[in-house]
C-alpha cells in the first residue's frame, strides 16, 4: 500500500521536476513543477473529439492503458514492504501487463487510419520490442542471483558484497535508467519536443487523442516515470527502517528526474534508423550482467 | 577488482560492433589500452619491478598513446573519409558479437582446471574473435590494422592470465605487438597510401588466379 | 658458437644494408656464406650439445642446416646475376642482400632452437626479412603481395603465441615451467590434455602459414610469385622446412602424449584439403611461378599424410622435405631464366624453350620429372615409402583419394611444362631474345643430381642422422 501511494505522490512532480531542470540548462526560469498536472487536470474538465474513421477500440484504448499502469503500478514493492500485490513470477505479470497497455495504445494509434500514426506505432513496437529482452535478462540475473522470483523478495534479499556486485549494480542501474528512457519516449530514443511527425516516435501516436482521454494518457507518462524510478529506488533501499526509506525513495526520485532532464538538455536524439541497434546494445549489456551473476555464483553449467 | 575491469573491457568490445566512424574505433583502443594498465598493473603485482615497469609502460605508451596517435596521423595523411564502411549492417554485427561472448562462456565450461581464471579466458577469446570478425567484415584496410590491435589485445590479456608464474611470456606478447604494429603500421603510412588511391579491399585484388 | 654465428651474420647483415660499394658487397655476401658453412660443419661434429641455453643442434636440425647451406650458394649466386641483369639501385640491392642474409640466419636459428618460444622469435624475424624480399621489385602488385604475406603471417604468429600461451597453462600442472622441447617431451604424458589439444590447434593453425597447408597457405603464393627468383626459392624451400620443424617437434611432444590420434586426424584433415586445394588451382594456374607454389602445397600436403601415417612414413617425410627443398629450389633458379628470356610468367607468353635455351629446357625437364616423383627423382622413393606407410597404416580411402589427386596434378603439371618446352609461342618475337650462358644452369644440374644421389644410395650417415631425427616418435 504504500508504494503505491509514494509513486502516485512522486508522479505529481516528477514531469515537472525534469521540465524544470531542462529549462534551467537553457537559462530560463520554466514553468512551475505542478503544471503538467495542472495541465492534466484542464484536460480532465474537457469533453472528448472522435473521428468518425476510429472504431470503439479507440474510445476505449486509453483507458485500458491507464488501467495497466496502475496495475502494473500495484506490484512494485517498498523496500522490505510488499506491493498490493505480490506473488511469484510477478515480474513477469509487470513486464507483460505493461506489454498489453502498450498493445492497446498500438492499435488505437492504427484506428485511426493515419498514415504518421501508423508510422510511430511501428517504431514503437520495435523499440519496446529490442527493449524487452534487457529488462527480462536483467530482472532474471537478479532471480538467479537472489534465488527468489517475486519483486519484494528479490529486493529485500539483494546485498552488495564484492566489488563485482557493485559493478554488476552500476549496470543494472545504467540498464533500468535507459529502459526507462526507451519506455517513454524521451531523448535519447525520442524527441517529446518534436514538432515534425517524421521524426515522432510516441508523439504521433497521441496526436488525435483529446480531452478526458488525452488527460489520462499524459497521467499515465508521469506514473510510468515514477514506477521506473521505484524499481531503480528499490535497487538501493535494503532493510532500512521506513523513516529512513521514505525520504530516500523521494530523494531518489527527485535525483532521477533532474539526472533525465540533464540526459535531455544536453544529448541529441539518435538517428532513427540506428535506434534499434543502440537499444540491442543495451540488451547485450544485460547478458554481460547475467554472466556476471553467474560468475559470481561460481556457477557455470 | 580484475574482474570488473574485464567485465567493461566486453562492453567495449560491445561498442566496437556499433560505431560508425574510425575515431570511435581509435577511441575505443585507447579506452581498452587504459583498463589494459590497470589489469596489469594488479595482476602482476609479484613479479620484479623492473619487468613490471616494462609491461606497464609499454601499455600506456605504446597501446594508449603512439599507436593511436600514429593511426591518427594514418588517417590524415591519407585522407581516409571517416565511416568505417562494414559490409554487414552494424545491428547484424552487435547480435554476431554476443553470439560471439555466449559462445565463448559455453566454451569456457568445458575447461576443468580451478586455477586458470575463466573470466579471462573468455575475454581473451572472445576479443580474438571479436578481431578477427572485424578484419572480415570492413571494407577499408586500416580496419584491418585496427582489428588486428584488438586481437593483440585479447592476446595480452590472455598473457596476464599466465604472467605470474612465467614473466617472459608476458615480455614475448609485447615485443609481438611492438615489432608487428609497428611494421603493419609503417608500411601502411608509407607504401600503401601513396600507391593505391582509395584505400579500399577492393585494390588488393589483383594477385589471383 | 652458436652466439658468434648469431652475432657475425646480423653484423654482416646490418652492414650489407648500409653499403653501397658493388666489390664489398660481393665480399661481404662470400663471407656470410664461408660463415654459415663453418658453422653448418661445426655443428655437424657437435651434434646434440647445448649452446646458449637455447639452442642445441639435434639431428633434424643438422640435415635441414646443411640443406640450408647447400642450397643459399646458389641462391646468392644467382641473385648476382638476377641484380646485374635488371637495374642496379645499390639501395635496393643493399636491403635486398641484407635481408637475404637476416632470412638465412634466422632460418638457421629456428632449426637449431630448442625452447619453443625462441622458435617463434626466430620465425617471427623471417616473416620481416621475407617482406622487405618480396617488394623488391616495388610495383603495385608486389606492394599487394608484401601486404598480405605480413598480414597473413602476422595474424599467424599471433595464433602460435596464443598456442604457446595455452601450452604454458598445461605446464601447471606438470608442475614445471620451462617450455624446451626436451622437457616437453619428457612430460607429455602428463600435460592436461584440453588446454593440450587447444594449443595444439592454434600452434597448428599458425605454423601453416610458414608450411604451405591449408587454411593459411595463401599468403605464401602470392609471396612466391611476386619475390624475385631466387628469393622464391628461399621462400618454397628451406622456409617451408622451417615450418615443419616446428610442427614436427611439437609433434613429437603430441605423439607422446593420449592425444596422438586426435592430432593425426586434424593434420589429416588439413593435408588433404592442401593437396585438393593444389589440384584444382594447378589445372587453372597460368602463371608458372604460382604453378610451382602450388606444387609445393601438394608437396608439403604428402609430407604430412606420411607424418600421420607413422612407420616407415616418419622416415619417408623428413627425407621427402630434404629432397624437395632442392627440387624446387632448382625450378624457381630456372624460372629466373625463363622470365628473363619470354619477360613473362605467363604460359600462354612461353613456349618452344627447347630453341631458346637447351640447358634450361634440360633443367626443366628434369626437374618436372623429379617434382612428380618419377624415378629415378629420390621423391619418388620417398612418395613411394609414404604411400605405403599409408596402406599399412590401413588409411586405404584416404591413399586412394590421394593418388587420383596426385594423377590429376601431373597431368596439370606437365600440360603446362610441356607446352612451355615444345609448343610454339603465341605473339612471340624472336627478335632479341638474351642469351643464356649455360654456366648459369650448372647450380640446378647439382641440386637434382643431388635428389637422385640421396634418393637412390643415400650415404650411411645421411640415413642415420634422419633415424635419430624420428627417435622420439612412437612406432
Amino acid at each position: 500500500m504504500i508504494s503505491f501511494l509514494l509513486i502516485i505522490v512522486a508522479s505529481l512532480f516528477f514531469t515537472g521536476v525534469i521540465i524544470r531542470t531542462k529549462s534551467f540548462t537553457s537559462g530560463r526560469k520554466g514553468p512551475g513543477i505542478f503544471q503538467p498536472m495542472k495541465d492534466v487536470i484542464r484536460l480532465f474538465k474537457k469533453g472528448a473529439v472522435y473521428s468518425k474513421t476510429t472504431s470503439f477500440i479507440f474510445q476505449i484504448a486509453p483507458s485500458i492503458y491507464f488501467a495497466s499502469i496502475i496495475m502494473a503500478i500495484l506490484v512494485i514493492p517498498f523496500g522490505q514492504y510488499k506491493g498490493i500485490i505480490s506473488f511469484e513470477g510477478d515480474f513477469v505479470f509487470f513486464a507483460y501487463i505493461l506489454g498489453t497497455g502498450k498493445f492497446f495504445s498500438i492499435i488505437s494509434a492504427l484506428d485511426t487510419g493515419s498514415s504518421f500514426e501508423g508510422m510511430g506505432a511501428s517504431r514503437e513496437a520495435l523499440f519496446s520490442m529490442f527493449a524487452e529482452p534487457a529488462f527480462f535478462i536483467l530482472m532474471g540475473s537478479f532471480a538467479l542471483l537472489t534465488g527468489h522470483t517475486s519483486f519484494q523478495e528479490i529486493f529485500a534479499s539483494l546485498h552488495f558484497g564484492s566489488s563485482i556486485s557493485y559493478v554488476l549494480g552500476v549496470l543494472a542501474t545504467t540498464v533500468l535508467v535507459m529502459i526507462t528512457l526507451i519506455e517513454n519516449s524521451r531523448m535519447p530514443f525520442d524527441d517529446p519536443n518534436t514538432h515534425l511527425e517524421l521524426t515522432m516516435v510516441h508523439e504521433v501516436m497521441i496526436l488525435d487523442n483529446s480531452g478526458f482521454d488525452l488527460g489520462m494518457i499524459l497521467y499515465a507518462t508521469n506514473l510510468k516515470f515514477a514506477m521506473y524510478g521505484a524499481l531503480i529506488a528499490n535497487l538501493f533501499m535494503g532493510s532500512a527502517p521506513l523513516y529512513f526509506t521514505i525520504p530516500i525513495f523521494l530523494a531518489l526520485q527527485f535525483i532521477f528526474a533532474i539526472t533525465i532532464g540533464f540526459l535531455e538538455s544536453f544529448t541529441a536524439r539518435f538517428r532513427m534508423n540506428h535506434n534499434a541497434q543502440y537499444i540491442l546494445a543495451l540488451s547485450s549489456v544485460s547478458l554481460l550482467i547475467f554472466l556476471g551473476v553467474l560468475l559470481v555464483l561460481g556457477q557455470f553449467n | 577488482m580484475t574482474n570488473v575491469l574485464l567485465i567493461i573491457f566486453t562492453i567495449s568490445l560491445l561498442y566496437l560492433g556499433i560505431a560508425h566512424r574510425l575515431l570511435t574505433y581509435i577511441k575505443i583502443l585507447v579506452f581498452q589500452g587504459l583498463l589494459l594498465f590497470g589489469i596489469a598493473f594488479i595482476e602482476l603485482i609479484k613479479i620484479d619491478a623492473l619487468n613490471l615497469a616494462f609491461v606497464l609502460l609499454e601499455t600506456i605508451v605504446f597501446k594508449a598513446f603512439f599507436i593511436p596517435l600514429f593511426l591518427n596521423y594514418v588517417m590524415k595523411k591519407n585522407r581516409i573519409t571517416r565511416d568505417a564502411e562494414p559490409f554487414l549492417p552494424n545491428f547484424v554485427s552487435l547480435i554476431l558479437i554476443t553470439i560471439i561472448i555466449i559462445a565463448t562462456f559455453i566454451l569456457s565450461n568445458a575447461i576443468a582446471d580451478s586455477r586458470i581464471s575463466k573470466i579471462y579466458f573468455v575475454v581473451a577469446i572472445s576479443t580474438l574473435f571479436t578481431g578477427l570478425y572485424i578484419i572480415v567484415t570492413r571494407h577499408k584496410i586500416i580496419t584491418h590494422v585496427m582489428g588486428y590491435l584488438v586481437i593483440e589485445n585479447g592476446v595480452f590479456i590472455l598473457s596476464i592470465a599466465v604472467g605470474n608464474e612465467m614473466p617472459m611470456l608476458v615480455n614475448l606478447g609485447i615485443l609481438l605487438d611492438i615489432f608487428a604494429s609497428v611494421f603493419l603500421l609503417g608500411i601502411f603510412v608509407n607504401k600503401i597510401g601513396d600507391v593505391l588511391k582509395d584505400v579500399d579491399v577492393e585494390q588488393l585484388k589483383n594477385l589471383k588466379d | 658458437m652458436t652466439g658468434l654465428y648469431l652475432a657475425g651474420a646480423f653484423s654482416i647483415g646490418a652492414l650489407l644494408f648500409f653499403n653501397r660499394k658493388r666489390l664489398i658487397n660481393y665480399l661481404l655476401v662470400i663471407a656470410f656464406l664461408i660463415l654459415q658453412i663453418g658453422f653448418t660443419i661445426y655443428e655437424y661434429h657437435h651434434i646434440n650439445t647445448i649452446e646458449l641455453h637455447y639452442f642445441s643442434a639435434d639431428a633434424l636440425g643438422i640435415l635441414l642446416l646443411v640443406t640450408l647451406s647447400i642450397i643459399s650458394i646458389p641462391a646468392m649466386y644467382h641473385s648476382y646475376v638476377f641484380m646485374s641483369k635488371s637495374d642496379d639501385n645499390p639501395r635496393h640491392r643493399g636491403i635486398y642482400f641484407a635481408a637475404m642474409v637476416v632470412l638465412l640466419t634466422a632460418i638457421s636459428g629456428a632449426y637449431l632452437a630448442n625452447h619453443i618460444a625462441v622458435t617463434w622469435i626466430f620465425i617471427e624475424l623471417t616473416t620481416l626479412s621475407s617482406s622487405a624480399l618480396i617488394y623488391h621489385r616495388r610495383n603495385n602488385r608486389s606492394l599487394e603481395g608484401t601486404w598480405k604475406y605480413v598480414f597473413v603471417c602476422a595474424i599467424s604468429i599471433t595464433l602460435v603465441f596464443i598456442g604457446i600461451l595455452f601450452l604454458s597453462f598445461t605446464l601447471q600442472q606438470a608442475g614445471t615451467d620451462d617450455l624446451s622441447f626436451a622437457v616437453l617431451i619428457k612430460k607429455a604424458p602428463e600435460l592436461n590434455l584440453f588446454w593440450l589439444r587447444l594449443a595444439f590447434i592454434f600452434i597448428f593453425t599458425g605454423l601453416t602459414a610458414k608450411l604451405g597447408l591449408v587454411p593459411m597457405y595463401t599468403a605464401g603464393i602470392d609471396a612466391k610469385d611476386k619475390a624475385p627468383s631466387p628469393a622464391g626459392a628461399l621462400l618454397s624451400s628451406v622456409l617451408m622446412n622451417m615450418g615443419f620443424v616446428g610442427i614436427f617437434r611439437f609433434y613429437t611432444v603430441i605423439a607422446n602424449s593420449p592425444i596422438h590420434n586426435w592430432a593425426n586426424h586434424v593434420i589429416l584433415i588439413a593435408a588433404l584439403l592442401s593437396i585438393f586445394v593444389a589440384t584444382v588451382y594447378m589445372t587453372k594456374v597460368k602463371n608458372i611461378k604460382r604453378m610451382f607454389a602450388y606444387s609445393s602445397i601438394e608437396h608439403m600436403g604428402i609430407v604430412m599424410l606420411g607424418l600421420v601415417a607413422g612407420g616407415i612414413g616418419y622416415y619417408a617425410a623428413i627425407l621427402h622435405i630434404i629432397l624437395h627443398a632442392f627440387v624446387k629450389s632448382s625450378l624457381f633458379f630456372q624460372m629466373g631464366q625463363i622470365y628473363r628470356i619470354y619477360k613473362s610468367k605467363s604460359i600462354y607468353d612461353a613456349g618452344n624453350y627447347f630453341k631458346y635455351n637447351l640447358t634450361g629446357s634440360i633443367v626443366v625437364l628434369l626437374g618436372f620429372f623429379s617434382a612428380t616423383a618419377m624415378p629415378p627423382s629420390g621423391l619418388f622413393i620417398s612418395e613411394f615409402l609414404i604411400f605405403r606407410s599409408l596402406f599399412e597404416a590401413n588409411y586405404l580411402s584416404v591413399l586412394i583419394i590421394v593418388m587420383l589427386l596426385l594423377t590429376i596434378i601431373i597431368w596439370a603439371f606437365g600440360k603446362n611444362i610441356f607446352k612451355l618446352l615444345f609448343s610454339p609461342a603465341v605473339d612471340f618475337k624472336e627478335d632479341d631474345i638474351e642469351k643464356i650462358n649455360p654456366v648459369e644452369s650448372i647450380s640446378q644440374f647439382i641440386l637434382l643430381g643431388l635428389v637422385v644421389y640421396l634418393g637412390l644410395n643415400p650415404p650411411a650417415e645421411f640415413v642415420t642422422l634422419i633415424q635419430e631425427a624420428i627417435k622420439n616418435l612412437p612406432l
